[in-house]
């Protein structure tokens, strides 16, 4: 992003297009076919290679992808899907949007803002149809203890994953561990083409589902012939962004790399500063995608350190609120009390971090950091 | 020009003012909703005349946020045209609401006037959905009279009308589609006009999440807090679709115009013939951005083996099924639609776009009549 006139000089992410993805982009143009072409089988085809699964189909976006995954799981109206309320609200709405009711459970803490798997066991009752499972900031969950919950209980685990396109969990692709995964390609993700998503499975009947329903259920016969089985929306990925995103893969180990590089240092900056909570491990690092870097401040700081910060010239953000008190939710659900979540949510900003941020940058923000949190 | 020996579907054409606008918004590395979408809402209202215009994901996602911001909601039922693309079913249906489907006029009229839909309105019904067919203006003043006097909400379906002058504007919302083969052609895309702040508000807020600010007021410094006041959905357009619908747009106007001229001079040769019959009257032509060259066939059987032979001649067409006919709506409520029917089975929808020019028309028209003699 240029720094015109009201622009932050160090922004929360940074978001380079370089020249080889600008000729796929145009070459793409050129050729005249826009949608619903071989780019998108190709991004398909490589996205399935990268993460180990059988199947990827891309899509419009991670909402589409979580609500085509509910949906495979057969969520529907007097359903409930447990889900964490340290999210953005899609990982709910798109529970709501099935008709179902969202439940949402706690975090481990403000140390692993990740998904409690014990909370989760305990929210299970006879209308629980699936559990979704965030990777909070790139950083793995505990997806294996929630599929082998999930696996004994009868329940789908669906993973929002749109923050982990290269993250693992013992050797094992983030998204591949429950009956669907879902990615983002938003602009500020760590793979990012404006708009965009993807759903992976390893499930044939998934991923027939997921490929009929993206494109309003139609379904071709053998011999040609054109159905439509249910409902289906326009969830389609267009061929410009199959393309962009195609070409921008190629970077995203290195970018990864660089971003996990970047996380250490930030950590190790931090290390101590009073008042500032890192959440994860150094060793949590090495295996996740840092698609940002979230801070713990004490209660009651965020907004005025985040300004604080603004006048310095940075730009942060905080993350997330808790979903369920949302007016939308709170409406809905008036009743539910997450004090873990709660509390993160007051507490956390996120710090700018992207692949070309520079280490003096890194000094500037962490200086100014520390500064505004001692004020 | 050499005389082509096949001709596609939809244009696929483009050129390198495309290719620019794309690249330049690409370089500015501000792809999510900004200053592109902006400006293209603002170009869509003024040339749609609505008051308010709001870029979308896709025609399909616009029609849902459209029939939502009316009202239609769990229960409720809409009259929807059986001969209409599958997108106005499935709309309807998304939001967990039954589309009561309504027979069309005549196999040479095909849109669903009053009459047709009068009877179709029950007491559940919300909302009406008006198709523009392939670009031909339905009598969207007829049915708002109807709605008005029925305490309904006139949803206008102008997915490939985008160009007819006053289409979107008679009902309280209307919907453009800008997927492959429309007059404004992007990949995937779509645009709600709507008369109402009110509805438009719903339409703007439900298509991101309903959330109280987005990432670019974010960006520019507003508080970093927001809220969510409602179930929404990521039904965004980004900016390299709105840098690449800008740009079209420029186009636009020749573009319908082109393929007006194409089509009148269609209408001209293919007059007077009686194995052949012209889709809707010369007046519907004038006021239509026209999205294909429908020909009525004298039947079905006779229909499939024309467009078998138009196929070996070069020239690819396509049909458009009564939705009843598929599986998934088959069982819905809307009573006997026997005109429908016989439009579905005799109408082929042949390719019709300004880039297919004099030679292209020459060599499809050319085609017809030998399918048809073959046919015959
Ligand atoms: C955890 C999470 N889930 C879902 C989404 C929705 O993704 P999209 O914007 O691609 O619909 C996002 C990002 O916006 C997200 O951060």
């Amino acid at each position: 992003m240029s720094s015109g006139t009201g622009n932050p000089s160090i922004p929360l992410f940074d978001l380079r297009i370089e020249d080889d993805d600008l000729a796929a982009v145009a070459e793409t143009i050129r050729s005249g076919r826009l949608a619903l072409g071989e780019r998108t089988e190709r991004f398909e085809q490589a996205f399935a290679a990268h993460l180990g699964a059988r199947h990827a189909i891309a899509l419009s976006s991670c909402t589409a992808a979580l609500h085509l995954a509910y949906l495979a799981a057969g969520v529907g109206p007097g359903d409930e899907v447990i889900v964490p309320s340290y999210t953005m609200a899609a990982t709910a709405s798109a529970v709501l949007q099935c008709g179902a009711t969202p439940v949402f459970a706690e975090i481990v803490g403000r140390e692993r803002p990740s998904l409690d798997p014990d909370d989760v066991a305990r929210r299970i009752t006879e209308r629980t149809k699936a559990v979704a499972v965030v990777h909070f900031a790139g950083y793995a969950a505990a997806a294996d203890r929630l599929a082998a919950l999930c696996d004994e209980r009868g329940l789908a685990l669906i993973e929002d994953a749109a923050h982990a396109p290269d993250a693992s969990l013992g050797g094992r692709a983030l998204g591949t561990f429950g009956l669907a995964g879902a990615f983002s390609f938003f602009s500020n993700k760590v793979l990012s083409a404006g708009e965009g998503g993807l759903l992976c499975t390893d499930d044939d009947d998934v991923a027939a589902f997921a490929r009929s329903r993206r494109s309003l259920g139609v379904v071709r016969g053998a011999d040609g012939s054109r159905d439509v089985e249910g409902v289906g929306f326009n969830y389609r990925m267009d061929e410009p962004h199959a393309a962009l995103l195609l070409s921008r893969m190629r970077r995203l180990r290195a970018d990864v790399e660089r971003r996990r590089e970047l996380t250490l240092r930030y950590r190790e900056l931090l290390a101590g500063l009073d008042g500032v909570l890192v959440p994860y491990d150094d060793a949590d690092v090495a295996t996740c995608s840092a698609y940002v870097m979230p801070v713990m401040l004490e209660e009651d700081r965020q907004v005025e350190v985040s300004r604080r910060l603004r006048e310095q010239g940075i730009q942060t953000s905080i993350l997330y609120a808790a979903v369920h008190g949302f007016t939308a939710y709170r409406e809905r659900f008036p009743d539910v009390s997450l004090p873990r979540t709660e509390h993160a949510a007051r507490t956390e900003l996120t710090l700018p971090l992207f692949p070309t941020m520079t280490e003096a940058e890194q000094d500037r923000v962490v200086g100014a950091l520390a500064e505004a949190v001692a004020a | 020009m050499s005389a082509p020996t096949r001709i596609s579907l939809v244009d696929e054409t483009s050129c390198e003012a495309d290719v620019e606008a794309v690249l330049d918004c690409l370089r500015s590395g501000w792809l999510t909703m900004g200053p592109r979408t902006q400006a293209l809402e603002q170009r869509l209202g003024e040339l749609t005349g609505a008051a308010h215009a709001l870029a979308v994901s896709s025609g399909t996602a616009g029609l849902q946020l459209a029939l939502q911001a009316a009202g239609v909601g769990r229960g409720d039922e809409v009259v929807v045209p059986a001969l209409a693309p599958v997108s106005a079913a499935a709309a309807v249906a998304a939001l967990g609401a039954v589309p009561v489907l309504c027979d069309v006029a005549d196999p040479l009229a095909p849109h669903a006037g009053p009459k047709q839909v009068e009877p179709a309105i029950g007491p559940r019904t919300r909302a009406i959905v008006a198709v523009h067919l392939h670009g031909h203006l339905a009598d969207a003043a007829a049915l708002r009279e109807l709605a008005d006097a029925r305490g309904l909400v006139l949803v206008e379906d102008c997915s490939s009308a985008l160009g007819a002058p006053g289409a979107g504007v008679a009902g309280a919302l209307g919907v453009f589609s800008f997927a492959a083969g429309r007059q404004l052609a992007i990949g995937e895309g779509g645009l709600v006009v709507a008369a109402d702040e009110s509805h438009a508000a719903r339409v703007r807020s439900l298509r991101s999440h309903a959330m109280t600010s987005g990432t670019w007021d974010r960006h520019r410094g507003h508080d970093p807090r927001y809220d969510v006041v409602d179930a929404g959905y990521n039904f965004r357009l980004d900016e390299p679709r709105a840098a690449l619908a800008l740009t079209r747009l420029e186009r636009l106007a020749g573009e319908v115009d082109g393929r007006r001229a194409l089509l009148a001079r269609a209408r001209e040769r293919l007059r007077g013939r009686d194995d052949v019959a012209l889709v809707f009257n010369a007046l519907s032509v004038e006021a239509a951005s026209p999205a294909a060259l429908p020909l009525a066939l004298p039947d079905g059987a006779r229909r499939d083996r024309f467009a078998a032979a138009l196929d070996e001649l070069g020239v690819p067409s396509e049909t458009l099924p009564a939705l009843h006919a598929f599986s998934a709506y088959r069982e819905v409520p809307g009573g006997a639609r026997p005109q429908a029917e016989a439009a579905a089975a005799r109408t082929c929808l042949l390719p019709l776009y300004a880039a297919l020019g004099d030679d292209g028309m020459g060599f499809l028209l050319d085609a017809v009549e030998q399918a048809l003699t073959r046919t015959g």
